[in-house]
């Protein structure tokens, strides 16, 4: 025998003080499909649901229909407990009395009571379409590949390593280090970069679980959190890899100021990164230097702030005065940004030295003196209101970082989003590190300019996630790599009524509908596993041949006849 | 008065449950139906609504750019702006269907939308006859 059970909830008096349960109750009685139906006082406490569960068993019904609170409320719990005893997903039924209907329809108990009713009937209508996505559960390979070898890249592969996980490093570069090749001294511990770098090389050609691919260019990436199918050609030939997990700490790169405070024109005026370079071939001796903040940054074209240029520019101030004590070293800049309790103690440390900071206004800005080579730097300072001449032999130009700019082929590739910048995004902001593909974590400049010491910690945060992923022993098409169960099922395709026109293809917004050749036509293949349940592609089949069984047209149909009134519509 | 309203679970069934816990009143005659993600409405779920005789049918969603499965809304939106102009052309009006994407995502929202959505659909003509 099969059928449907029918639980009411009072809910202590909130339900029934508006709703009449016990004519409810009787109407689902004389429903052909309803087995019993039974009104409650609660269902969400000790042991209520095992006792509903034994009801339904011994009377024989298969599918049950709750009418109590939102599944926000205690309806997931209700749900849950069902499913611990051996109900199916899509046999249960939840329908939202309390908070839809009761409580928003307090002052029309008769009016509420109709739609109650509704409600209870398009649940049952609906439950009896309602199917359930198969299952299919694959084996987690637990290799991780990271795509840079910056701070990011090269703190997550020692996290990784230090976990037990196989890691595969890929750079573009020749060597690992990244951006801290380029920089003297990291701030704010002002440990030389090249000796920062040393410790991670050491691990990286010291330990067996890393390996590293330098030249490296990834050609493809195909598969879903687990299994990852990666091309990449490197020094060492065209490979291909199997990973379970990626890590994007690509970077960022450096932008050059052409055309803005005459820069590539007068010698004098050179970025920080010139700057950083000089300092890294030995002490440079300065009489006079003027940093200017904010170049090309929080502007129209770029208002981030890229949240390592003024550390940067203090910690090589500094070092200015700490080579010659009498030099003169001004930081104009817009707003100085220090944020924490060592970088705020970073920026005191400047003052003290004797670093002099000047204040202008984005629609003021400096300008460059001299012909042929810098003589000054003219300012109004905003704050008292004068304008100011600083003669100085050297400028240099705080520029942020920006995108790299395979970002968005690599993103295409990866089925990613890029901001309006061009970083990759992060689901915002309650899975950080994590992006809408699962299985695919960022950090680092990658994600948003961050300093070498943030990259780090980034990295190995997203190490973390992907080795919650790597730990696991299978994914399966059901669950979400993030959160066991999350997942609402899966799209399936008739093989038979497909046209393969593409539809599918073209909006899936997870790259999980595929064109396949079958003989003569082609047709559409969900990827079980990649697939997340939006049902975009269910929307656009001109001929319903892709269905997502837990949201059958069939259901939503019978839900919409039931709607109103129990004669249904025409 | 006859309303169907199609609510995302992730912002337009949160603003529901949002309103219903905070008690906002509201009038009783709109049901809804929970879907995954407002990408699933099928337009031709929207159609059959209005051939069962409602007089409105509500499409709500998450943000454009909030919704968790990557563009799904966008392309969701597109449909459904579509077929608001397909209805326009059929006689039934297109402002009949509303489509609204992150203003339901609230409880107080939630409860805006379904009113005033009430108000607009009482302004316009009956559709008695379309059932008769």
């Amino acid at each position: 025998m099969s059928g449907i059970a029918v639980f009411l909830c009072r809910c202590f008096g909130e339900v029934n003080r508006v709703i009449d349960l016990d004519s409810l109750e009787k109407k689902s009685e004389k429903n052909d499909a309803v087995v019993f139906s039974s009104i409650c006082e609660s269902l969400c406490l000790t042991d209520d649901v095992e006792k509903a569960a034994l009801r339904i068993r011994e009377s024989g019904a298969d599918k049950v229909v709750i009418g109590g609170c939102s599944h926000l409320a205690r309806g997931s719990a209700i749900i849950d407990g069902l499913l611990q005893q051996g109900m199916k997903r899509s046999a249960i039924g939840l329908v939202d009395l309390r908070e839809a209907c009761a409580w928003i329809h307090a002052n029309e108990p008769a009016k509420a009571t109709e739609k109650a009713w509704d409600l209870i009937r398009m649940e049952i209508a609906g439950l009896h379409h309602r199917r359930e996505s198969d299952n299919v559960t694959v084996g987690v390979c637990p290799e991780a590949m990271i795509v840079g070898a910056g701070p990011a890249g090269l703190s997550a592969a020692r996290t990784l390593a230090q976990l037990g996980f196989k890691v595969h490093l890929v750079e573009r570069g020749s060597s690992p280090g990244g951006m801290l090749n380029l920089i003297s001294h990291v701030y704010p511990s002002d440990e030389k970069a090249s000796e920062k770098i040393k410790v991670f090389v050491d691990e990286v050609e010291n330990n067996p679980l890393i390996h590293f691919y330098p030249k490296a260019k990834i050609n493809s990436i195909t598969g879903f959190a687990g299994n990852f199918n990666v091309q990449v050609s490197s020094s060492a030939g065209e490979q291909r890899l199997r990973v379970g997990a990626v890590i994007l700490a690509s970077g960022a790169r450096v932008w050059l100021p052409h055309g803005l405070y005459r820069y590539g024109k007068l010698t004098n005026v050179i970025t920080q990164m010139e700057l950083e370079r000089q300092f890294i071939k030995g002490p440079r001796e300065v009489n006079t230097a003027v940093f200017i903040q904010c170049v090309g940054a929080r502007n129209q074209e770029r208002p981030y702030c890229a949240t390592m240029c003024c550390p940067s520019s203090l910690k090589n101030a500094v070092r200015i005065k700490k080579e010659n004590r009498d030099a003169l070293v001004f930081i104009v800049h817009r707003d100085i940004m220090t944020p924490g309790s060592v970088l705020e103690a970073y920026y005191r440390n400047a003052l003290a030295k004797g670093v002099q900071f000047i204040r202008f206004e984005d629609t003021n800005p400096p300008e460059i003196l001299g012909e042929g080579h810098v003589e000054g730097v003219e300012v109004f300072d905003s704050i008292s209101g004068m304008k100011r001449k600083l003669a100085c032999d050297l400028v240099v130009l705080s520029t942020p970082l920006i995108r790299n700019d395979d970002n968005v082929k690599l993103a295409g590739m990866l089925g990613l989003q890029v901001d309006r910048y061009g970083f990759f995004s992060e689901i915002y902001p309650l899975h950080p590190l994590e992006t809408r593909m699962d299985g695919i974590f960022i950090c680092g400049s990658a994600r948003w300019p961050v300093s070498s010491d943030n990259a780090m910690v980034q990295g190995e945060g997203a190490a973390a996630k992907a080795a919650a992923l790597l730990g696991r022993e299978t994914v399966s098409a059901l669950s979400l790599s993030r959160v066991p169960g999350e997942k609402l099922g899966h799209a399936s395709v008739n093989a038979t009524t497909c046209t393969g026109c593409g539809n599918c293809v073209a909006v899936c917004p997870f790259d999980a509908c595929r064109l396949q050749k079958m003989g003569r036509k082609s047709i559409s293949r969900v990827n079980k596993l990649r697939c997340k349940a939006c049902g975009n592609c269910v929307s656009v089949c001109p001929n319903g041949t892709v269905q997502l069984p837990e949201h059958d047209y069939q259901a939503v149909g019978a839900m919409i006849k039931e709607a109103f009134g129990e004669e249904g519509a025409i | 008065m006859k309303i169907l309203i199609f609510a995302c679970k992730w912002c337009g069934m949160i603003g529901a449950d949002g309103a219903g816990k905070k008690k906002i009143q509201l009038p009783s005659e709109f049901r809804v139906i929970p879907v995954e993600c407002a990408a699933l409405v099928e337009p031709d779920a929207v159609i059959r609504a209005f051939a069962s005789g409602m007089t409105g049918v509500a499409v709500l969603g998450c943000h454009l750019g909030g919704c968790r499965f990557n563009h799904a809304n966008h392309a969701a939106i597109k449909r459904q702006e579509l077929l608001k102009t397909l209805l326009d052309a059929t006689g039934i009006d297109g402002k009949r269907l509303l489509i609204s994407f992150g203003t339901a995502h609230e409880d107080h929202q939630y409860a805006e939308v379904v009113k005033t959505f009430f108000e607009e659909l009482e302004a316009m003509p009956s559709t008695a006859a379309w059932t008769s």
